[in-house]
């Protein structure tokens, strides 16, 4: 899998770089800034671009803004946004239309190896991969009639996976019980909230995120 | 006031009325042996004090000084009934025979307000009547001379001859007459030292008058005590007699000459003000034409809704004849807009219609110290706010300075232990060194999950990314109650506007769901003449107080330092408005 990574600061750019190598991936270049990162992405075609969200000139947004652009001009090439805030805001605005090859994570999670090469595989592969603190805010959110409150426990644990882009093999795992019992929640969730049954896993966790965002 | 009007007309009628049965009298009289002077003189005397007294009276009816006239003139005609040949009658009439003097002492010390405004004049005017109508009892009870003269009737009242006690206590109370006398003459020349010159030219001749009354008066009681030859007394009592008679037309001497003083006064203030050349304060210029020391002027602070002195601090204006020192208020109007007030002694109240020419000819330069006043208030207010500021964000930065040394900075030290004993027990004890790193792992998430909030606190990012809006947004749906937002701007707004707005909604929101109860809370952003309008509104329980915590406080001096206004409408059990206007030129 090739990546193209782009972040202001050098020695974070090198640590992130020696991971994603270290877990077999191929880091095909690295920017410094939104200009750069555009040329590079233009240059290499790369499965994946990871994009630290401030960066120069005005260190603002200028990274969501290069990932909109990828996202318009490159489609093929999927777009993971880290940033060292959340907002819920600006993940939405990322998969506002489409869930197909999107991320936006926290900065810190860079430190789980594991999960985080699990993002950048799936976004690469043309998942999504949406930070847990961004889907527990919106779950955590306050609604005056919560259909939300009718799902019990271990339904809620899976409509956060969902949302985060996992697919139900890996809730299954994660959760330690079979896909199909992942499948029985999937189907009760979905009743619950009265949404149309998706199958592929893009469009699942658009309408998920759509319903929460609402 | 046509009532009064009548009612004092008709006084004069009862008083002619007395002058003529006071003629009668005298006229009849078998001991009276000046009929022909005293028919005269006595009518004469006695309706100068009631016309002048009722004159006074309809003039200034809110002043006691015509009510005091005209009581001397009635008690005139009351003490002219010692001329009868009835000897009940001659009796009452020479028992009340010395109310008019006491009255004239009470009108000497109690001019020009017709009150006796302190307490030693008050004594004298005390002792006065108990030395006329007690200390006397036991002259008429017991047989004492009642100077009647022969041919006088008999002493109606004898219950017992004692001419000798009734002699002594009557020596005994022209004495106490000459010290009331002489306490009256010094109360009125220190009463004169204490005067300003234009009030001192106003007073004369009432002075001088009744001060020539009162010293013939205890010259009179004290010649009669110590027994000083009738002739001597007799020239004495003349010269007191003509002052008394003339005492009536110095008091209306007075009052033509304080209204040309007064009419002056007015005069000499505009010209005093109009004069570039000595600048003046307007009080003391309004003091001295008034002739009121205690006057004080306060500027009217429109922007602000209250009064303000010349130093710019608030004042509220006294109520009407409040307090020891009865003060009278007259606003101060230039071309229909309240520019400030005058707050004088109630005395000049008697002539309002000077302190109406005053305020008049005062209106232009009350209104430039208005403008320096309420620039003054203005200055003194950003002080205040600017330092009320410095206090806020110093106590936010040891808040901050806390907050990193308490929370990350401690978590990253134990993180550090944590992973020098991990890296201790690699080796030997594969399994809990790997438990060590994930309790590691764990304490770097808190870590970096508390600057991240931290980090918010301070300034939130997607306010500089997004503005106003987008920030708002995610206030809402981070607050732990429903939201709703109306009338956000869709464009940006000046960077400070965007974060004194945003700190706004962000402290009232943290009240709303700590102190409220509210159900939810509704947040609008306007834009009214080059204000952003920020409302946050909510139905809980009210009763919100700006001045009692430290979150609206700082709040409002955050938005003074823009120039900006915070208010609270949080009536108890009504939910709680909190509207911010914040300048902003470019809203318009």
């Amino acid at each position: 899998m090739r990546v193209v990574l782009a972040d202001d600061s050098l020695l974070l750019r090198e640590g992130v770089a020696r991971l994603l190598e270290d877990a077999g991936l191929d880091v095909v270049a690295q920017a410094g800034d939104a200009e750069d990162l555009l040329r590079k992405v233009g240059a290499h075609k790369p499965d994946v671009a990871i994009v630290d969200v401030r960066m120069p000139p005005t260190h603002t947004d200028e990274g969501l803004r290069a990932a909109a652009e990828i996202q318009d001009r490159y489609p093929g090439v999927g777009v993971l946004v880290l940033s060292q805030y959340i907002e819920e805001g600006y993940a939405m605005e990322l998969l506002s239309s489409n869930a197909e090859g999107v991320g936006y994570l926290l900065k810190d999670r860079v430190a789980d190896l594991e999960r985080f090469v699990d993002a950048v595989r799936r976004v690469g592969e043309g998942g999504s991969a949406l930070d847990p603190e961004v889907v527990s805010r919106l779950l955590g959110r306050r609604r005056r009639e919560d259909p939300l409150s009718e799902l019990s426990p271990r339904e809620r644990e899976v409509l956060g996976l969902m949302a985060e882009g996992r697919s139900n093999h890996a809730i299954a795992s994660q959760l330690v019980v079979t896909e199909r019992a992942v499948e029985k929640h999937v189907t009760s969730i979905f009743n619950k909230l009265s949404l149309p049954p998706a199958q592929e896993d893009h469009r699942r966790v658009l309408a998920v995120l759509t319903y929460l965002r609402a | 006031m046509p009532g009064l009007r009548r009612a004092l007309i008709a006084l004069f009628v009862v008083g002619v009325l007395f002058a003529a049965v006071d003629v009668a009298i005298v006229l009849t009289s078998n001991h009276e042996h000046q009929k022909l002077v005293d028919a005269i003189l006595g009518p004469l005397i006695g309706l100068s004090f009631i016309g002048t007294g009722v004159f006074a009276w309809w003039r200034r009816p809110l002043n006691r000084f015509g009510l005091l006239m005209t009581a001397v003139g009635f008690a005139w005609f009351a003490g002219a009934l010692v001329n009868s040949d009835n000897a009940i009658v001659y009796t009452i009439g020479t028992y009340v025979g010395p109310l008019y003097l006491v009255l004239v002492v009470q009108l000497v010390l109690s001019f020009p307000s017709g009150r006796l405004e302190t307490t030693t004049s008050r004594v004298i005017v005390a002792a006065a009547y108990i030395d006329a109508f007690v200390l006397t009892l036991p002259v008429f009870l017991f047989d004492g001379d009642l100077n009647g003269g022969s041919n006088a009737p008999d002493n109606a009242f004898v219950i017992a001859h004692a001419r000798g006690f009734a002699d002594v206590v009557n020596v005994l109370t022209s004495l106490i007459g000459f010290a009331i006398a002489a306490a009256t003459a010094v109360v009125l020349l220190r009463k004169r030292r204490a005067a300003t010159a234009p009030q001192r030219r106003a007073q004369a001749p009432m002075l001088w008058t009744g001060l020539t009354v009162i010293i013939a008066l205890g010259l009179l009681f004290g010649g009669d005590a110590v027994g000083v030859p009738d002739e001597v007394l007799g020239v004495v009592a003349l010269v007191g007699f003509v002052a008394f008679a003339i005492l009536p037309y110095a008091f209306v001497a007075g009052l033509v000459r304080t209204r040309y003083s007064r009419a002056g006064a007015v005069g000499g203030l505009i010209e005093r003000l109009n004069n570039p050349d000595s600048p003046v304060r307007l009080r003391e210029a309004l003091a001295d034409a008034l002739g009121d020391p205690t006057l004080q002027l306060v500027y009217w602070r429109e922007s602000a809704d209250q009064y303000v002195n010349y130093a710019g601090h608030r004042v509220d204006l006294p109520a009407p004849n409040s307090g020891p020192a009865r003060r009278a208020v007259a606003e101060v109007e230039r071309d229909g807009k309240r520019v400030g007030a005058i707050v004088y002694d109630a005395a000049l109240r008697d002539d309002p219609s000077l302190v109406r020419a005053a305020a008049a000819a005062a209106a232009l330069q009350l209104e430039n110290e208005r403008l320096e006043a309420e620039l003054r208030a203005r200055v003194e207010e950003l002080q205040t706010s600017r330092a009320r500021l410095v206090e806020v964000s110093m106590g936010e930065r040891r808040r901050l300075e806390r907050d990193l040394h308490d929370g990350a900075q401690q978590r990253l030290v134990a993180l550090s232990l944590q992973l020098g004993l991990a890296r201790r027990k690699l080796e030997d004890d594969p399994v809990i060194g790997g438990r060590l790193l994930d309790a590691a792992r764990g304490e770097l998430d808190r870590a970096l999950e508390e600057l991240r909030e931290l980090a918010r606190g301070i300034h939130p990012a997607i306010l500089t990314d997004r503005g106003l809006g987008a920030a708002l947004e995610a206030l809402a749906q981070r607050a732990p109650l429903p939201v709703d937002l109306h009338e956000m701007p869709e464009d940006r707004l000046p960077a400070a506007v965007e974060a004194a707005a945003y700190f706004v909604v962000a402290e009232s929101l943290t009240n709303v769901a700590k102190y409220s109860g509210a159900e939810h809370a509704t947040v609008r952003v306007g834009r009214h003449d080059s204000f952003a309008v920020v409302e946050v509104s909510d139905d809980g329980v009210g009763g919100a107080d700006p001045a009692a915590g430290t979150g609206l406080r700082g709040l409002a001096d955050r938005l003074a330092a823009l120039d900006g206004r915070l208010e609270v409408h949080s009536p108890p059990g009504g939910g709680t408005l909190i509207r911010a206007n914040i300048p902003c030129p470019t809203c318009a």
